[in-house]
C-alpha cells in the first residue's frame, strides 16, 4: 500500500511547482495507473515515493512506513524501475543483479536460482555476462527490471516501464504486473500510452501540471465519458492547454 | 572556416559551462558573485605558493643579474610550463579527443577530421592559458619590471605567452592520434584505450630522459665554467628539455635588437608548424581512431552454471558497494586515468631519475650522508609522508566520488543502504587508493636508501594515519558541492573544482604540521608520535564532520 498525503513539490526555489497537493492511496492488490502529458510531474511524484527527492510538503508512505522519517525500511518495501535504465554501463548484467542483490540483502540460498529464473523469463541468459553497455534500450530496461524484483519486493513502482520494449516483452511484463497484483501486492506504474493504462490498471489517475483532475477505476471512469467518446478524447480534453 | 569557428565557439561554451552560469545568473544575480567569490577562494589557496615562488624569481633574478645572466628566471619559467602543458596535454587530448562520450556524437556531422581536431585542440589550449597563467605570469613580470623593459618587451611577452601551449600541445597530440589509431582494433576497446594512453604517457617519460641526460656532466669543471661565464650559459641548460623554448628565451632577453625579432619569429613559426603537423595527422588518423570506439565486447553466450557459481553467496552491502566503486574507478577509462593511473604513476616517475642515476655512477647518493643522522631520518619522513598526503589529496578517488555517479546519483538515493554505509563504502575505496600510492612510495624509498625497520614503520603508520583525514575531507568537499550534472566522464574527475580544493587542503593540513616539524623537532621518534596525533586528531574530526554535517547533507541532496 502506498499512501500519498498533502505532497507538493517544486524546482527551482518555487519558480516550476511539478506536483501540487497530491492526495492518492494505492490499495494492495491493484495495479494504479498514473497517467499524464509530458512535463506533468509523474516522474516528480514517483521520485518523491522512492526517495530521491524529498518533497516540499506532505508524507509518504509505503506499507506504512514513512520514507522521509524510516527510510531504509520504506526502500525495503518496493522495487524501482526507473525511467531511464542508462545506468552502470561499465557493470556486467550479473554483476549488475548481484550489486542489487547485495543492496536489497537477498539470501544466497536462493538468489542464484531467482537471477536464473529471471534471466530466464526475459531472455536475457545470454547477455548477462556482457558489459551493460553494449545493451540495446529494451535490454537495459529488462535487466532493470529484473533487479527490481530479485527481493520480491511487496510494491512495485515503475516509471514508464513499457517503453522501449518490444511487444512480446511488453506482453510479458504486463502479465507479471498482474500475478503481482493477484499475488496481494500493490503495482504502481505511470505511462502516457491510454490503451496500456485501460487495459492493466484496476484504478487509475489522471494529472495534469502537477494536479489529480481525475482518478478512480476504470469503471468509474467510462462513467465520464459522454456518448461515444473515447478514453483519448476525454485524456486530451482534460490535459488541454489553456 | 565558419563551420569551424562556430564549432569552436559552442565547445568553448560547452566545457567552460558558461551557458549553465549565465541561466543561473539570469534568475540569481549573486550567481556572478559565487563563481568571483570561487576564484577568490581558490586565488587565496594558492597566494602563499606564488609569493614563495615570486620571492625564489627575484632572488634569483639579483643573484644572477652581476653575472648578466638573469635571463634565466624567464627560461625557468617557460621550460615549467612547456613541459606542464606538454605532460596535462596528453591526458587532456586523450580524455578529450577519445574518452568524452560526446567525442562520438560529433562524428556523425559533415565536418572533416582537422576541423574537429582543431576545434577541440582549440579547447584545450584555453585551458592550456589558465595553467600558464600562474607559472608564467610572475617570472615574465618580475623580469619585465626588474630590468625596466621596453613596450617591445611586453609586447614579446604577450605574443610569447599565447605561443607557449602551441608546441608542446602538438607534441602531446601527434603520438597520441597515431597511437590511439592503433588502440582502436581489436574488441577489448577500453583496455587498449587504456594501454595506448599509458604508452603515451612512457614515450614522453622516455623523451624527457633524453633530453635531460644528453651532454650534461656536472662534474666537469670546463662545463660549470662556461655554464658561469657564458651569457647564455644557464639559459642553454635549462632550455634542453625543450629545446623550442631558447628561442623564445632570446627573443625576450634581447627584445630590443634584430636579433630578437628574428627569435622571436623562428618561434612562432615552430609553433605553427607543429600545430599545422598536429592536425595534418589529425585529419588522416582522428577519425579512424574514434569511429566505432564506443564498440564494446560483447559475447552473447549462455552462462554456465559455473558462471553463476563464481557469484558465490553474495557480500555485505558495505563491501559490495564499495565494490562497485572500485569496479567504475578501473573500468572507465578516464577515471582510470585521472584517479587511479596518477596514484600508481606518480611515485613510479619520482623514482626513476634516481634508479637511472645510480646505475651509471658509483658515488654514493646525495642523501646518505644526511640520514645517518637522526635529522635526516626526520626529514625524510617528511619528505615521504608530504609525498603521501599530496598523492592521497590529489587522486581525488573521495573528492570526486559523488561527481563520478552523475545522472545515475539517484540510484543511490533509493537503494535501501544508509547513507552512513554509503559514506564508509566510499571512504573505503578512497582509502584502500591512497594506501596502495603509500607503499609504492615506501618500496621505492626503501629500494633507493638503506632505511632500518623501526623508520619504515614509523614513515608507514603516520603515513596510513595521514591519509584518513585527506579522504575524509575529500569526501565531505564533494557532499557539499558535488557536480553531477555532465555529459562525458572526463568531467567529473577533470573539469572539477573539487579536486582542486581537495589538493589544497592536503597542502594546507600536511604543510602546516609538516612545517612544524622541519621546524622544531629532530627526534624522529618524536616527530612520528608527533604526526600520528596531529593526523589522528584531523582524522576524528572529519570523520565526526562526516558523519554528522556530511549525512545530513547528503539528505539533502536530490537524484
Ligand atoms: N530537475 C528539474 N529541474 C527543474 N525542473 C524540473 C526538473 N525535473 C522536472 N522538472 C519540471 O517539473 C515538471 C514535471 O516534470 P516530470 O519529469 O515530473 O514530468 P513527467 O510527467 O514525468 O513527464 P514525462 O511524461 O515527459 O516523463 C516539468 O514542468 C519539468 O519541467
Ligand atoms: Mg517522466
Amino acid at each position: 500500500m502506498i499512501e500519498i498525503i498533502g505532497v507538493s513539490k517544486s524546482y527551482n526555489r518555487g519558480a516550476v511547482k511539478a506536483v501540487d497537493n497530491v492526495n492518492l492511496t494505492i490499495r494492495d492488490g491493484e495495479i494504479f495507473g498514473f497517467l499524464g502529458p509530458n512535463g506533468a510531474g509523474k516522474t516528480t511524484l514517483i521520485k518523491m515515493i522512492t526517495g530521491i527527492l524529498n518533497a516540499d510538503e506532505g508524507t509518504i508512505k509505503i506499507n506504512g512506513k514513512d520514507i522521509r522519517k524510516n527510510p531504509i525500511d520504506a526502500k525495503m518495501q518496493f522495487g524501482f524501475v526507473p525511467d531511464d535504465p542508462n545506468i552502470f554501463a561499465r557493470l556486467t548484467g550479473l554483476e549488475y543483479l548481484n550489486f542489487m542483490a547485495d543492496m536489497y540483502m537477498v539470501p544466497p540460498e536462493n538468489r542464484l536460482d531467482l537471477i536464473q529464473t529471471l534471466l530466464k523469463r526475459f531472455e536475457m541468459g545470454a547477455a548477462a555476462g556482457d558489459l551493460i553497455q553494449s545493451y540495446s534500450h529494451g535490454m537495459k530496461q529488462k535487466i532493470v527490471v529484473i533487479g527490481a524484483l530479485l527481493h520480491n519486493p511487496p510494491v512495485w513502482i515503475l516509471d514508464e516501464p513499457m517503453t522501449g520494449l518490444d511487444p512480446r516483452s511488453s506482453f510479458d511484463l504486463k502479465e507479471m504486473m498482474r500475478e503481482h497484483a493477484d499475488a496481494g501486492k500493490t503495482v504502481f506504474f505511470s505511462t502516457h500510452v491510454l490503451d496500456v493504462a485501460e487495459k492493466v490498471c484496476d484504478r487509475l489517475a489522471i494529472i495534469n501540471k502537477g494536479r489529480v483532475i481525475l482518478f478512480g477505476s476504470m469503471q468509474e471512469i467510462r462513467e465520464h465519458l459522454r456518448e461515444n467518446q473515447s478514453l483519448e478524447n476525454l485524456f486530451l480534453e482534460l490535459t488541454e492547454n489553456e | 572556416m565558419s563551420r569551424f569557428l562556430s564549432l569552436l565557439k559552442t565547445l568553448l561554451i560547452n566545457s567552460f559551462g558558461i551557458s549553465a552560469i549565465r541561466a543561473k545568473a539570469r534568475k540569481n544575480k549573486l550567481e556572478y558573485l559565487k563563481v568571483l567569490g570561487l576564484g577568490a577562494a581558490i586565488a587565496a589557496g594558492v597566494s602563499p605558493t606564488l609569493w614563495l615562488y615570486s620571492k625564489i624569481l627575484i632572488d634569483g633574478y639579483d643573484l644572477l643579474a652581476p653575472l648578466e645572466q638573469q635571463g634565466a628566471i624567464l627560461l625557468l619559467g617557460i621550460v615549467m610550463v612547456s613541459t606542464m602543458i606538454f605532460f596535462f596535454g596528453i591526458f587532456y587530448v586523450i580524455n578529450l579527443f577519445y574518452f568524452a562520450r560526446d567525442a562520438q556524437n560529433l562524428l556523425a556531422l559533415p565536418l572533416s577530421g582537422w576541423q574537429v581536431l582543431g576545434a577541440r585542440f582549440s579547447v584545450v589550449i584555453a585551458y592550456e592559458y589558465l595553467t600558464e597563467l600562474p607559472f608564467l605570469l610572475p617570472p615574465l613580470l618580475i623580469f619585465g619590471i626588474k630590468s625596466g623593459a621596453s613596450l617591445t618587451y611586453w609586447l614579446y611577452a604577450l605574443i610569447g605567452f599565447l605561443l607557449i601551449p602551441l608546441l608542446p600541445l602538438s607534441l602531446a597530440t601527434i603520438p597520441t592520434v597515431v597511437i590511439m589509431r592503433f588502440a582502436n582494433l581489436g574488441r577489448r576497446k577500453d583496455l587498449f584505450k587504456i594501454l595506448g594512453g599509458l604508452m603515451v604517457i612512457a614515450l614522453a617519460i622516455g623523451y624527457q630522459f633524453l633530453f635531460q641526460k644528453s651532454g650534461i656532466n656536472a662534474t666537469d669543471p670546463a662545463f660549470l665554467q662556461n655554464l658561469l661565464t657564458d651569457q647564455y650559459g644557464l639559459v642553454n641548460l635549462i632550455s634542453r628539455v625543450f629545446p623550442s623554448t631558447k628561442y623564445l628565451g632570446m627573443a625576450l632577453i634581447s627584445a630590443d635588437k634584430v636579433a630578437g625579432l628574428i627569435n622571436l619569429l623562428i618561434f612562432a613559426a615552430l609553433s605553427l608548424l607543429a600545430v599545422a603537423l598536429a592536425w595534418l595527422v589529425g585529419d588522416k588518423l582522428y577519425f579512424k581512431g574514434l569511429v566505432g570506439s564506443s564498440e564494446t565486447a560483447a559475447r552473447r553466450k549462455m552462462l554456465t552454471s559455473s558462471d553463476y557459481k563464481r557469484l558465490g553467496k553474495g557480500s555485505p552491502a558495505l563491501l559490495s558497494y564499495c565494490m562497485k566503486e572500485i569496479r567504475l574507478l578501473f573500468r572507465v577509462p578516464s577515471y582510470f586515468m585521472n584517479c587511479v593511473l596518477t596514484n600508481l604513476l606518480v611515485p613510479v616517475i619520482l623514482i626513476i631519475p634516481f634508479l637511472l642515476q645510480s646505475h651509471n655512477e658509483t658515488e654514493a647518493m646525495p642523501w646518505e650522508d644526511l640520514i645517518a643522522q637522526p635529522e635526516g631520518q626526520t626529514i625524510l619522513m617528511v619528505v615521504i609522508v608530504g609525498a603521501v598526503i599530496f598523492l592521497a589529496g590529489s587522486n581525488a578517488i573521495t573528492a570526486t566520488s559523488l561527481s563520478r555517479e552523475g545522472k545515475e546519483f539517484f540510484i543511490s538515493k533509493y537503494i535501501p543502504l544508509s547513507y552512513q554505509q554509503q559514506l564508509l563504502a566510499k571512504l573505503l575505496s578512497g582509502y584502500i587508493f591512497g594506501t596502495i600510492g603509500a607503499v609504492l612510495l615506501l618500496i621505492g624509498a626503501i629500494v633507493l636508501m638503506p632505511l632500518d625497520i623501526t623508520l619504515i614503520g614509523m614513515i608507514l603508520a603516520v603515513s596510513l594515519v595521514a591519509i584518513g583525514p585527506i579522504t575524509e575531507a575529500g569526501l565531505l568537499i564533494d557532499i557539499f558541492r558535488p557536480k553531477l550534472d555532465w555529459d562525458n566522464e572526463q568531467k567529473a574527475v577533470k573539469q572539477n573544482l573539487n579536486v582542486v580544493f581537495s589538493i589544497l587542503f592536503s597542502i594546507l593540513l600536511g604543510g602546516a604540521v609538516l612545517y612544524i616539524v622541519v621546524r622544531f623537532i629532530h627526534s624522529p621518534t618524536l616527530a612520528a608520535t608527533f604526526m600520528l596525533c596531529c593526523f589522528g586528531l584531523a582524522a576524528v574530526i572529519m570523520y565526526y564532520l562526516l558523519m554528522t554535517r556530511g549525512i545530513e547533507q547528503y539528505r539533502k541532496l536530490e537524484g
